[in-house]
């Protein structure tokens, strides 16, 4: 498809989004209050000269990009923002300041990275950037333990998760590494009667890797990142190498290392207990009982936007927000989340198959991912198919870290997508010899 | 690598279609539990802000309706006539629940039944929800009427249309005010409750149908019922010895008549006169406990009467009389079993007999239906706010107690109650009236009672068209006449009411 016609079919989908999510806002200030939003013109400007700005963006710095993630990005940031604005006001008006610089964001990114050759290059300083975020939280008067996990630092006015972007720094490391040693890797060197093992000193990695998981699981108490960590990282070892092997020892390793903090860290005590059966202590479940509770309610049509009593759970602006949107939306609207977030990753790993450069492949791999794992390990923490962890459902709670890290992750792949269109003009000819 | 890309979009499928299945329970299949669960306030959250359907009785007097205020929710739920329908209309609390019609129909108040649904639905952007107004089947003067007489005596009183198995007055003293219970201070609702919870006499019970009481010689008119529908009782035979008492096999210890009177004769004698060693032996040994189980049940003992209230209590008729031993193993009437001394008792309403009053107007109704009991209830329609009916309540039978011509016989012998036996403070001038006192003995130092009446009335010549169950609670006195002297006067003044005469 040329890219005037992904643009155009980009910027109907956008307007649809804005009129889906102009809508939305309306009816939720009508459902609360019989009133139109005071600020009804305000926002609808707001919200279009944000999209069209990024839309613009495309056009000139990736002309060539997938049209569906920018859509589906706006339309999840335009129903998170709709929650927020419908659940406190005060954190709305934060949330549509960090669109904005998420927004800003997006478009420094694709002008910054013209070409991911960049990434690569400097791939170890990214990774010990990487590392660095992820440790800072447990600087002494740095870092700091904001609702049971130390993943917040303070900077001066500052505050912010440093573990959002890290993810998206190990993503580019790990892309880089692995393009390095995937053969080494992907070599069966050992074997043990009928199975192909690699040398033993390969695993080195994944070790590190999961070392690094159980770091930020014991000290930084963040269940869900040291997760989304070693999910990210065996994902890409294992598409680069294509050894089920990696994949087999990397989760017997984290299992034994869920068994082990299990038994010892009574936090995770506490996850596990309201997971299994949270009404045996509804005063620690709360989070869960309430959430339930509110999906329940909204039934599958749910109660109609601003009618239901997303506000009786804790925390609902961020861990929680899926579920405030499975009470005011229903099955129906909770459901439409799940395939905009599944529609990103179809569109994300369609990018990572034509990518024709191995580092584009996994960095898109990487990145698509972590957006695909993150959703769904706090979506199935919230539906009790997991235990809950209080990572953001991306682009959709509420918070500055995730929203702009979020931006910057999307443009990298918008990047590398407009990359691999336009690779060099010999390819369509092989594809029309091949036809 | 892109066939383990392809791999990796099925892990992900996978993993969004658990998701997916999980949001399905919750949100659909598990919704109506969780709805319901402990703990979860937002049915009471939603019904707090906004108007709840009212509720009235048949001649339109209101019962509850919501009233707009100010606070921490934006409706009131008021009930004008306080305690007078407390046991009926229940009231609704933010903190603990809803109990009466409030409660049973309260998907039809809060306008959450399927029909309102899809109305609200249609007109979702009118914000114009519809709910429902329930009329009940009771009417307000002989609501009234009931607690005037009953006064402040504790007891319940039952008056319904044997017909349909309409409730025209359901009454029971002492009763609480649901205004207390259901303002929207809860704190001062909470110090209420607990304020009402603390009275030995349970004002919260709703006596009337939770609550079981021995019925005393009402039963009688069970064992009536039981004899004549078996065949082996007619109202020419067996004419039971004329004596002061009976002395059932296997013990010594008599079931003497009041006051050591002398009765004794046929059916229509004996239950005018109310004679213990008759109907003692009546049970015990013509019938035997098949006949008179059977019978009992028949009625609705041992079972919880299809009530459209809450939590109804099993009115009790013992089922286990051991062995037969003479003759051995058999089940014909006239065996003596291990424990027929109890079943003798049993058979006038003593032993571990024990019924509520509904259960005993019902046992009225069954005989002034031609042997049919009808399921009670106090709904009689639900409107939408035009007004228009939107649901009746579904009348039908519960219950078949006896044949039709049984019934016409054992009419005949109430009516005779009435006319010259224990229950002649009940008649009414120019109307057909049956009716049988109970007294059922609580102790003799003092000597205390239960009076009881139970009866039917209707035009001369014509159907019954009310019955009625009176029960005044620890009376003073303890002989047959308390029934007749205490809760005759209370039956009459209700089904003049009822009947308008």
């Amino acid at each position: 498809m040329p890219g005037r016609v992904r643009r155009n079919t980009e910027l109907g989908l956008i307007l649809l989004g804005a009129v889906i999510t102009i809508g939305a806002y309306i009816l939720a200030s009508l459902g609360r209050s019989d009133v139109l939003p005071a600020d009804v013109v305000p926002f609808l400007v707001a919200v279009l000269v944000l999209l069209l700005g990024a839309h613009i963006a495309n056009r000139f710095l990736a002309p060539d990009a997938d049209g569906l993630l920018l859509p589906l990005a706006a339309l999840l940031n335009g129903i998170g923002y709709v929650f927020i604005a419908r659940l406190d006001e005060d954190l709305a008006g934060l949330q549509a300041m960090w669109t904005a610089v998420g927004i800003g964001l997006y478009i420094a990114t694709l002008l910054v990275v013209r070409r991911t050759r960049l990434l690569e290059r400097y791939r170890f300083t990214v990774g010990l950037l990487a590392m660095l975020l992820l440790l800072l939280p447990l600087v002494p008067s740095v870092g700091q333990q904001i609702g049971g996990a130390r993943i917040w630092v303070s900077l001066g006015p500052v505050n912010f998760q440093p573990g959002e972007f890290a993810k998206i720094a190990f993503a580019v490391f790990f892309a880089g590494y692995l393009v390095e040693r995937r053969e080494l890797l992907g070599m069966a060197t050992f074997k043990l009667g009928p199975v192909h093992i690699p040398d033993p000193k390969h695993l080195a990695p994944v070790v590190i890797a999961w070392g690094v998981s159980l770091v930020v699981m014991m000290f930084e108490r963040d269940l869900g990142s040291a997760l989304l960590f070693f999910v990210l990282f065996l994902v890409m070892l294992w598409i680069a190498t294509q050894r089920v092997w990696y994949v087999a020892t990397g989760f017997v390793l984290f299992g034994l290392g869920a068994w082990f903090s299990w038994t010892r860290f009574s936090h995770v005590q506490v996850r596990v207990s309201a997971w299994l059966d949270p009404w045996a202590d509804p005063d620690t479940a709360g989070q869960i009982i309430e959430g339930t509770y509110a999906m329940a309610w909204g039934g599958l049509a749910g109660t109609g936007l601003g009618l239901g009593f997303p506000w009786k759970i804790p925390v609902v602006e961020t861990d929680f927000i899926f579920a405030a949107i499975g009470e005011e939306l229903g099955l129906l609207g909770a459901t439409a989340v799940i395939v905009a977030f599944l529609l990103m990753t179809g569109s994300g790993l369609r990018i990572a198959a034509r990518a024709s450069d191995p580092f584009d492949k996994l960095l898109a791999t990487g990145l698509t991912t972590l957006l695909a794992v993150q959703a769904f390990i706090i979506i199935g923490g919230v539906v009790r198919l997991l235990p809950l962890t209080g990572v953001t459902l991306p682009f959709v709670s509420y918070g500055g870290s995730s929203l702009l890290a979020n931006y910057v992750l999307l443009a990298l792949l918008v990047r590398i997508s407009d990359q691999s269109s336009r690779r060099p003009a010999t390819r369509p000819e092989r594809e029309r010899a091949a036809a | 690598m892109n066939r383990h890309l392809r791999y990796l979009v099925v892990v992900l499928l996978v993993l969004y279609t658990a998701l997916f299945v999980r949001l399905n329970q919750i949100q659909v299949f598990q919704a109506e539990e969780l709805n319901a669960h402990d703990g979860n306030n937002r049915a009471a959250e939603r019904d707090y802000n906004r108007a709840r359907g009212t509720i009235s009785t048949i001649d339109g007097q209101l019962v509850a309706r919501s009233v707009q205020t100010s606070g921490r929710f934006e409706f009131q739920r008021e009930y004008p006539e306080g305690e007078l329908y407390a046991h009926v209309a229940g009231y609704i609390s933010f903190e603990f629940g809803a109990d009466g019609v409030e409660k049973v129909y309260n998907d039809e108040l809060a306008g959450q039944t399927f029909d309102f649904e899809f109305d609200n639905f249609s007109d979702l952007f009118v914000n114009d929800d519809d709910v429902g107004d329930v009329t009940l089947t009771l009417d307000h003067d002989v609501q009234e009427v009931a607690r005037e007489q009953l006064g402040d005596r504790l007891g319940s009183v039952v008056a319904l249309d044997p017909e349909t198995g309409g409730i025209i007055a359901f009454w029971s003293n002492p009763s609480f005010d649901p205004n207390l219970l259901a303002t929207n201070d809860l704190e001062a609702a909470e110090a209420a409750r607990t304020l009402y919870l603390a009275f030995p006499t349970k004002p919260l019970l709703h006596k009337m149908y939770q609550e079981v009481y021995f019925p005393g010689s009402t039963f009688k008119v069970v064992t009536s019922a039981a004899g004549l529908d078996s065949g082996l009782v007619t109202e020419d035979e067996p004419a039971y010895p004329v004596a002061t008492e009976y002395t059932p096999p296997l013990t010594t210890q008599s079931i003497s008549n009041f006051g050591g009177s002398s009765c004794g004769g046929t059916l229509f004698e004996i239950l005018a006169a109310s004679c213990n060693s008759a109907f003692a032996e009546m049970g015990a040994m013509t019938l035997g406990p098949n006949i008179m189980v059977e019978g009992a049940e028949g009625f609705g003992f041992n079972d919880s009467p299809p009530i459209d209230l809450p939590s109804p209590a099993e009115s009790i008729f013992p089922t286990d009389y051991g062995e037969a031993l003479d003759p051995p193993d058999s089940d014909e009437p006239g065996t003596i079993y291990e424990n027929t001394p109890a079943l003798a008792q049993a058979s006038i309403g003593q032993y571990e007999v024990a019924a509520t009053p509904l259960q005993m107007a019902l046992v009225a109704a069954g005989v002034a239906n031609d042997g049919v009991v009808m399921r009670p209830h106090v709904m009689h329609d639900i409107r939408d706010s035009n007004g228009n009916v939107v649901e009746e309540y579904d009348e039908g039978e519960w219950l078949e107690a006896m044949d039709s011509a049984s019934a016409s016989t054992l009419r005949q012998a109430m009516i005779g109650v009435v006319e010259s036996g224990t229950a002649n403070a009940m008649a009414i001038p120019g109307y057909e009236v049956g009716g049988k006192t109970g007294t059922a003995q609580l102790g003799t130092e003092p000597p205390t009672s239960h009076a009881w009446i139970i009866g039917f009335a209707g035009p001369e010549g014509g159907e019954p068209e009310v019955v009625v169950a009176v029960l005044v609670q620890a009376q003073e006195g303890a002989s047959e006449q308390t029934g007749g002297q205490v809760a005759a006067p209370i039956a009459r003044a209700v089904l003049e009411e009822a009947l308008g005469a």
